[in-house]
């Protein structure tokens, strides 16, 4: 085991990843790859500053956590510092994927079969549309060992793999793309969606033949729960990340703890614990427990999320959402599984209550500054409570400051989006975003 | 059986600065290689993480010739060596550098929250083959990027701007700290006539996808049809440009090891579309000429897409081209992008108001719009000869945008 030294704290992140890819172009297989990859980040804190290393040798770490002791000032009373003392001390083994369900254990003839099916399946050269496609697979399986100065010993595993297809259609002279990818921690829930697939290539192509360019405006807006997801991830998720406001005044006093931020119906928590959503973690990368952390209940801020520095520095409790991307990159606040909470209405009522509206079906991304936008792919007009033309919609935005209050209505019908990538800070991390359909009374659409 | 090599050594150190205080010291050094061996009808491809030995790497890329990836292509031969390293920094000069830094910002800026980072990034790639080609390729920078946020908003962050440069130059940070900071609470109204300032590469995204010579080829790009033809301004020239003043950390080969003439390939002249991009692969398929875009593909065989446009600045400088006009520049244009039809939206939450060098006022949140081809076309006004406002060459159109 490591030496750690004395009068600093201390943390080692080592990380084996294995991956695989898959695809196949118009017929023409264009990338068929296996990769292992393994390296350590070692981080050494005196109190004031943080020093890390990051080396691919893994007979290097004790090498680089001396040689970082060495610039660090040492520091007798670093038990005392306020972010120490709050890193918690777990010594345990999570490993949910070291036996049959071990993603690695898919052979090559497996997952090429499974794109192949697809294919099979999905690919109809009578499509004149239909001028590119691609389907591919992906997975990666990951074991991390967290060790600290603290006596934390963790090891757990993570493992993700996918299957998509993606279609590139030109009509009416326009290009259009679509498709479906479907994810999982686990090889068995990929085969059998054909038919969806089939649907959506079918929806799309329907889109592009009759979608009409929407008028911008301010809309009362429908949208479908992964749109909802993606909505209560970028528009307020962002805001609960507590390393934007560690001693910023005006920001503490926007999201003060116990004002109301939005409508009595919206409810939003973020939970790492929730196996096997894309979100999920034991321990977060300074070797915290997740947590369920309410957010919003009810309209009124009760939470936010944290690494050990903001949690110290507002005085709040641990969440463990501080989170790397990988081994090379140090952890940021950043979210798990984030979802707002189903309501009683049947989606349908939703719709039907609205007399002239655009219904958003799905979303391509989105960002999270105080004006928060969405990028859609497929929307529809509401008329008179029924849905009507598609639109050509290109980017819905709002207040998050009127937005969460504008909410008048929420569906029963909760869903995960599991196949989200949240970007931060130039690090790429898997969420999972949920929630149910939603009607907000005003959106700007463009 | 013929082998080739390639390989990135990445060192890099990064100071944090969070809240006006520094965070973190942090040092990474990776080393990826790529070993490929090619039998005249397939290619075997093994990537390696870290320090491997060649017989090893080898070893592994001959037997991944049983994926019968295909490349049937002759290799490339030459052999040049280029290094644009200016200055290498020492940790503690890059401490000093920082400290300075924020010192600065601090004391003449001290309703400021300030964060970000001071980066040094130094790259060295290689290609060598079995035919003697021996290539190398070396740059080194340090960037300082600095985010913003003044200490009354209620956002979570008013803005950035970043300096990259071969040796550093403190009073280029200090004059656009001060260019950025002091206009920030100044309050500025929209101009009838929207000129857009930004970089020039900040509006190129939708030509990686419509210059693709396949997508021209199966008919799913907006160039479809119109290679050959005038589409963009007389004054719109697009260029794949990897030479020594133009790029940062691009080498001069492709993933293929193909030079180009000069380091460049003009691809839209003066307004007409001469050719999209292509590979060895997707040129042979599709009946093109290869334009040496190939990408280091370090996992798998070349795939098409290494391409760096850059759009040909004028002979005038921005405040010539704008002839006093005023222009919009875009701090902070989150969320929006390109839809099918080559439109352009998006909402912008931080702008300024500026006079081609100096902001003038920030300006209220609006919409911005526009299509490629207006903002090439009828609507581009150039790209002017200078560097003010950001280090780098700007870019000026007209474009429509809403309150």
């Amino acid at each position: 085991m490591y030496k750690f030294p004395e009068g600093l704290y201390a943390d080692i992140r080592i990380e084996h990843t294995s991956s695989a890819n898959y695809s196949v172009q118009n017929g023409e297989v264009m990338q068929n790859s296996e990769t292992s990859v393994a390296g350590a980040m070692v981080r050494v804190y005196d109190g004031s500053l943080w020093y890390t290393s990051v080396t691919n040798d893994l007979d290097s770490i004790q090498a680089e956590l001396d040689s970082l002791a060495e610039i660090a000032e040492k520091n007798d009373a670093i038990a005392d510092d306020p972010t120490v003392k709050l890193y918690e001390v777990h010594k345990d083994k999570v490993l949910h994927f070291d036996g049959e369900n071990d993603i690695r254990r898919v052979s090559r003839e497996e997952r090429e079969k499974l794109v192949q099916d697809y294919i099979t399946a999905c690919i109809d050269d009578s499509i004149e549309e239909v001028r590119k496609w691609n389907a591919g697979y992906y997975h990666d399986h990951t074991v991390k060992e967290f060790y600290s100065s603290k006596g934390a010993e963790i090891v757990q595993d993570y493992q993700q793999c996918a299957v998509w297809i993606v279609y590139e259609f030109m009509i009416n002279d326009i290009p259009l793309s679509g498709g479906k990818q479907y994810q999982s921690m686990f090889f068995i829930d990929l085969p059998g969606h054909e038919e969806e697939v089939i649907a959506r290539r079918d929806k799309v192509i329907d889109f592009g033949r009759n979608a009409v360019d929407v008028t911008p405006g301010d809309y009362v807006c429908v949208l479908a729960p992964p749109v909802t997801g993606m909505f209560t991830h970028e528009c307020f998720g962002h805001k609960s990340e507590a390393d934007s406001m560690l001693n910023d005044k005006a920001l503490r006093d926007e999201w003060e703890l116990g004002k109301k931020v939005g409508s009595e119906l919206v409810s939003i928590f973020d939970s790492g614990d929730m196996f096997p959503h894309r979100g999920y973690i034991a321990y977060d990368d300074e070797g915290t427990a997740v947590t369920e952390t309410w957010l919003i209940k009810d309209g009124v801020l009760t939470g936010r999320l944290h690494d050990a520095h903001s949690a110290a520095a507002l005085g709040e409790e641990l969440t463990g959402n501080s989170r790397a991307q990988d081994f090379s990159c140090s952890p940021l606040v950043r979210m798990t599984n984030t979802c707002m909470q189903a309501g009683v209405t049947p989606p349908e009522e939703l719709i039907a209550g609205v007399k002239d509206g655009i219904y958003i079906d799905n979303v391509i991304h989105g960002t999270g500054f105080s004006t928060f936008t969405m990028v859609p792919s497929l929307c529809y007009r509401i008329r008179d409570g029924k849905l009507a033309e598609p639109l050509r919609v290109n980017v819905l935005s709002g207040s998050v400051f009127q937005t969460l209050f504008d909410i008048d209505a929420v569906g029963n019908d909760l869903e995960f989006c599991d196949n989200t990538t949240c970007g931060k800070g130039g690090q790429w991390m898997p969420v999972s975003d949920a929630g149910p359909t939603i009607r907000v009374r005003s959106l700007n659409v463009n | 059986m013929q082998k080739e090599k390639i390989t990135s050594l990445t060192v890099v150190r990064n100071i944090e600065i969070e809240e006006n205080k520094l965070k973190s010291f942090d040092k990474k050094c990776f080393r990826n290689n790529s070993f490929r061996v090619y039998d005249g009808e397939f290619a075997g491809v093994q990537y390696y993480l870290g320090n491997i030995g060649d017989d090893e790497g080898y070893k592994q890329a001959e037997e991944n010739l049983a994926l019968r990836r295909p490349y049937k292509f002759s290799l490339e031969t030459g052999s040049r060596h280029r290094d644009k390293t200016e200055k290498e920094y020492s940790d503690k000069e890059l401490m000093d550098i920082t400290r300075e830094a924020l010192e600065y910002l601090q004391t003449h800026f001290p309703d400021f929250r300030i964060g970000g980072s001071v980066t040094s990034r130094k790259v060295t790639d290689t290609m060598q083959n079995s035919l003697g080609l021996d290539y190398s390729n070396t740059d080194c920078i340090v960037d300082i990027s600095i985010d913003y946020k003044h200490k009354d908003s209620k956002d979570i962050s008013d803005g950035w701007f970043s300096l990259g440069q071969r040796t550093f130059d403190m009073k280029k940070l200090t004059d656009m700290a001060e260019n950025y900071l002091s206009a920030y609470t100044v309050q500025a109204e929209l101009p009838e006539e929207l000129i857009l300032q930004q970089q020039y590469y900040t509006y190129l995204a939708k030509f990686y996808h419509c210059l693709n010579a396949e997508n021209i080829a199966l008919g799913t790009s907006l160039l479809t049809g119109k290679v050959g033809e005038k589409v963009f301004s007389d004054d719109f020239t697009l260029v794949h440009d990897v030479s020594d003043e133009a790029a940062w950390f691009t080498t001069f080969y492709d993933g293929e090891g193909v030079v180009l003439p000069e380091d460049k390939f003009v691809y839209i002249e003066n307004g007409v579309v001469r050719s999209g991009f292509a590979d060895k692969h997707t040129a042979d398929k599709y009946g093109v000429p290869h334009t040496g875009s190939a990408g280091s593909n370090m996992t798998d065989i070349p795939f098409n897409g290494n391409v760096n446009f850059k759009v040909k600045p004028s002979d005038k400088t921005v405040k010539e081209l704008l002839d006093g006009r005023l222009t919009v520049v875009p701090v902070i244009a989150a969320g929006g992008d390109f839809n099918d039809k080559g439109e352009y939206v998006t909402p912008v939450q931080k702008a300024f108001l500026c006079d081609g060098e100096r902001f003038i006022g920030r300006l209220p949140e609006f919409t911005l719009k526009g299509s490629m081809f207006d903002f090439f076309g009828k609507d581009f006004i150039g790209v002017g000869s200078d560097k003010p406002v950001f280090n780098d060459y700007q870019m000026l159109a007209r474009m429509q945008y809403s309150k």
